[in-house]
């Protein structure tokens, strides 16, 4: 996956973009992505040095079952970050989705059907999101920090408080099923991964809405459809935030208003720690996904070390620190060059 | 308006009645004038099945004593400062009695205090305070209360392993409030008078599910060993369980939890869950209702009152004695306060 250049013309990148990508990757390589992919292999590689306990098939698929429904909410919001927006929202939407959809099943609903109402709801939060932005002139920071509140209120209100619970055995029986010796919320995660990497890279609604992240104004005279793409990036936010919403409810086989606080922070780092810049322009999916992997390496880390949860907590804050510094200095570098 | 006028003149004596009427009817039990007594009920977290249980056995008492409460409350245990801003709320509002359950014992110290020299009782409910400037608190010796957890977790590695010895572990939900703090030292306490278990780890999951879930997968990964885990309250124990059943750790690790989620009864039955220490939050709503209104009307009340705990097994779950304390909504108190009425005397006056 490609790094995009906030630099470059926006004109000039739409007319190649393809071959703009290319000299760049041969150029520079893929800077934030390849440290913190090396972080995470150097993690990896000490920690199977120095315990028994990390490399073992059972860990991995515990790792791949932590890192999978926080990677999905961060490629969700990867999109209106890459459109120079943000999305603050989502781990409540994560709560709301969750409790919605326990209830429409505990109601008795057949599962096909609560998941496409609980879908039908992500559209229509996105839709709101994207609306307030667009039409209202709201800023995406103040409107879905607004949405942060109020649909964490929501989940509070439907569920009545508490837990919902009662769901059908079905859901957490897939929710712990295993393909090919992957659990199937990893596979979940790796299809809505590569549907939206090739959204991004393969179609021209990816490449305006980068487009648009790096220059907004000259992205609108050069005729883009913004208001279709402003609406694309959080639609496919909230409705990703529903999926792991709905995926969280089926592994905990509860639906709980309380689930995912603090999820839409989480998921903003992986995408940035990934390569993304919240100046928009520039970020992918497969850096999100690494930098995903390199928080829940962490998690998994400090427990198997039996590091004090409250020292996980500074580490990983002193990480997003220097990983973005590091960036930083990078692309600095990069300018002077030209 | 002039031609309304004698038209509300002639209605007043009929609302007079009305009133007088009804007054009648309720005087005897002395409660008609209490109607307007509002007591609001603060608990830790509003999304915990064992705060709801709570405000169902507040309610209870309050239809009892034909007066209202509020419920208030953080949506999360963690919020110590939502919930002295709450405190500070109420103060100013000047209600008759408070019932609170802190979140913190040393950060609600003062915003107890300061109610109580507004002229406002406070009934503390399941978790201390530090201050001794409080009408009663009414609460489960969490010490003790650990200690049982402890002893339950032995007694299922003795019965599924042949003798009490091996490592465990347990899961904190936050080291700042002073209910958790007794119980996780309850639970050391007794895991010292096994000489031979040895408590290896302990992880702070901040009262939240899904990392309890993780947590417990990875207690369980590094530890290939370990006997048993205990997991110190109700959104602990949900997530230990789902890591449990994901696991299928249930036949090798004794899992020991606190409270009675639907989710914890339900593992419980399923033998993921080997025990439930059960406290009594319904009894905690119930009593901190009726002792705050006793204290609104100047009744000296005990310092504290133990409402004890109850260790729920497998095989026990379907005991009738568990039946209310595991759902409150099938919570009967009549055998023993309905019949005689003596409870309703003791506090109207």
């Amino acid at each position: 996956m490609a790094t995009h250049d906030a630099n470059l013309s926006p004109g000039r990148r739409m007319k190649i973009p393809a071959a703009t990508k290319t000299r760049h990757l041969r150029k520079w390589g893929l800077p934030v992505e390849t440290l913190v992919l090396g972080l995470t292999l150097l993690l990896w590689i000490v920690m199977s040095i120095s315990t028994s306990t990390f490399l073992t098939s059972n860990n991995v698929v515990n790792i791949l079952r932590q890192v999978s429904i926080d990677s999905i909410i961060a490629f969700g919001v990867l999109f209106p970050i890459l459109i120079r927006g943000i999305d603050l929202s989502v781990g409540s939407v994560v709560a709301l989705s969750g409790v919605v959809c326990a209830t429409l099943l505990t109601m008795g609903l057949p599962i096909p059907i609560a998941i496409a109402l609980t879908l039908v709801l992500g559209v229509a939060i996105g839709s709101l999101n994207a609306f307030s932005v667009y039409r209202l002139g709201i800023p995406a920071f103040i409107i879905t920090l607004a949405g942060l509140q109020a649909f964490r209120g929501g989940a509070f209100l439907v569920s009545d408080g508490t837990s919902v619970f009662g769901l059908p055995k079905a859901l957490s029986a897939f929710a712990r099923a295993e393909w090919l010796g992957i659990p199937s919320l990893f596979w979940s995660m790796l299809v809505i991964g590569l549907v939206l990497h090739f959204i991004l890279s393969r179609t021209r609604t990816g490449r305006y809405m980068v487009a648009m992240g790096s220059n907004h104004e000259s992205a609108r005279r050069a005729g883009i459809n913004i208001k279709r793409i402003v609406f694309f990036a959080y639609i496919v936010s909230s409705v990703t935030a529903c999926i792991a919403g709905m995926l969280l409810m089926a592994r905990m086989s509860i639906g709980s208003p309380t689930a995912g606080v603090a999820y839409e922070l989480n998921a903003i780092a992986a995408a940035v720690v990934g390569g993304a810049s919240l100046f928009g322009g520039r970020g992918s999916v497969l850096g999100t996904f690494i930098g995903a992997l390199l928080f829940a390496t962490i998690a998994n880390a400090a427990n198997l070390l039996g590091i004090d949860s409250f020292w996980q907590m500074v580490a990983t804050g002193v990480l997003i620190a220097a990983v973005v510094y590091v960036d930083n200095l990078h692309k600095r570098r990069q300018s002077g060059m030209k | 308006m002039l031609k309304s006028t004698p038209i509300s003149h002639r209605l007043t004596p009929v609302a007079l009645a009305f009133t007088a009427a009804t007054g009648l009817l309720m005087g005897s039990s002395a409660q008609a004038q209490d109607q307007d007594i509002t007591i609001p009920v603060v608990i830790k977290a509003t999304t915990a099945s064992y705060w709801q249980a709570v405000f169902d056995g507040a309610h209870q008492a309050a239809d009892k004593l034909g007066i209202q409460i509020e419920e208030l409350g953080p949506a999360n245990e963690t919020e110590v400062a939502r919930q002295i801003s709450i405190m500070e709320n109420l103060v100013s509002r000047q209600p008759s009695a408070i019932v609170l359950a802190p979140v913190s014992n040393d950060a609600l110290a003062g915003p107890v205090e300061a109610a109580t020299d507004a002229g406002i009782p406070v009934v503390i409910i399941d978790s201390g305070v530090d201050t001794d400037r409080y009408a009663s608190l009414i609460a489960t010796d969490n010490f003790a209360a650990g200690q049982r957890a402890g002893h339950a977790l032995a007694g299922c590695i003795e019965k599924s392993s042949g003798n009490a010895s091996g490592e465990v572990a347990y899961l904190r939900t936050n080291p700042n409030g002073e209910s958790l703090v007794s119980r996780d030292n309850g639970f050391l306490d007794a895991m010292k008078q096994y000489p031979d278990i040895e408590v290896v780890d302990n992880r702070v999951a901040n009262n939240d599910t899904a990392k309890a879930m993780n947590d417990t997968l990875d207690l369980l990964n590094r530890y290939p060993d370990l006997k048993g885990i205990f997991a110190d309250n109700q959104l602990m124990g949900d997530g230990a369980g789902t890591a449990f059943a994901e696991q299928n750790a249930a036949d090798d690790v004794c899992l020991v939890a606190f409270d009675s989620s639907e989710l914890e009864v339900d593992f419980l039955r399923q033998g993921v869950i080997d025990s439930l220490v059960v406290q009594d939050p319904y009894m905690m709503g119930y009593s901190g209702v009726w002792f705050a209104y006793a204290a609104s009307q100047g009744v000296a009340l005990p310092r504290s009152v133990d409402t004890g705990v109850h260790v729920a097994t497998t095989d026990s779950v379907d005991e009738p004695d568990f039946t209310g304390l595991l759902d409150p909504k099938q919570r009967q108190l009549t055998p023993y306060l309905a019949p005689t009425g003596s409870a309703d005397s003791t506090d109207s006056n």
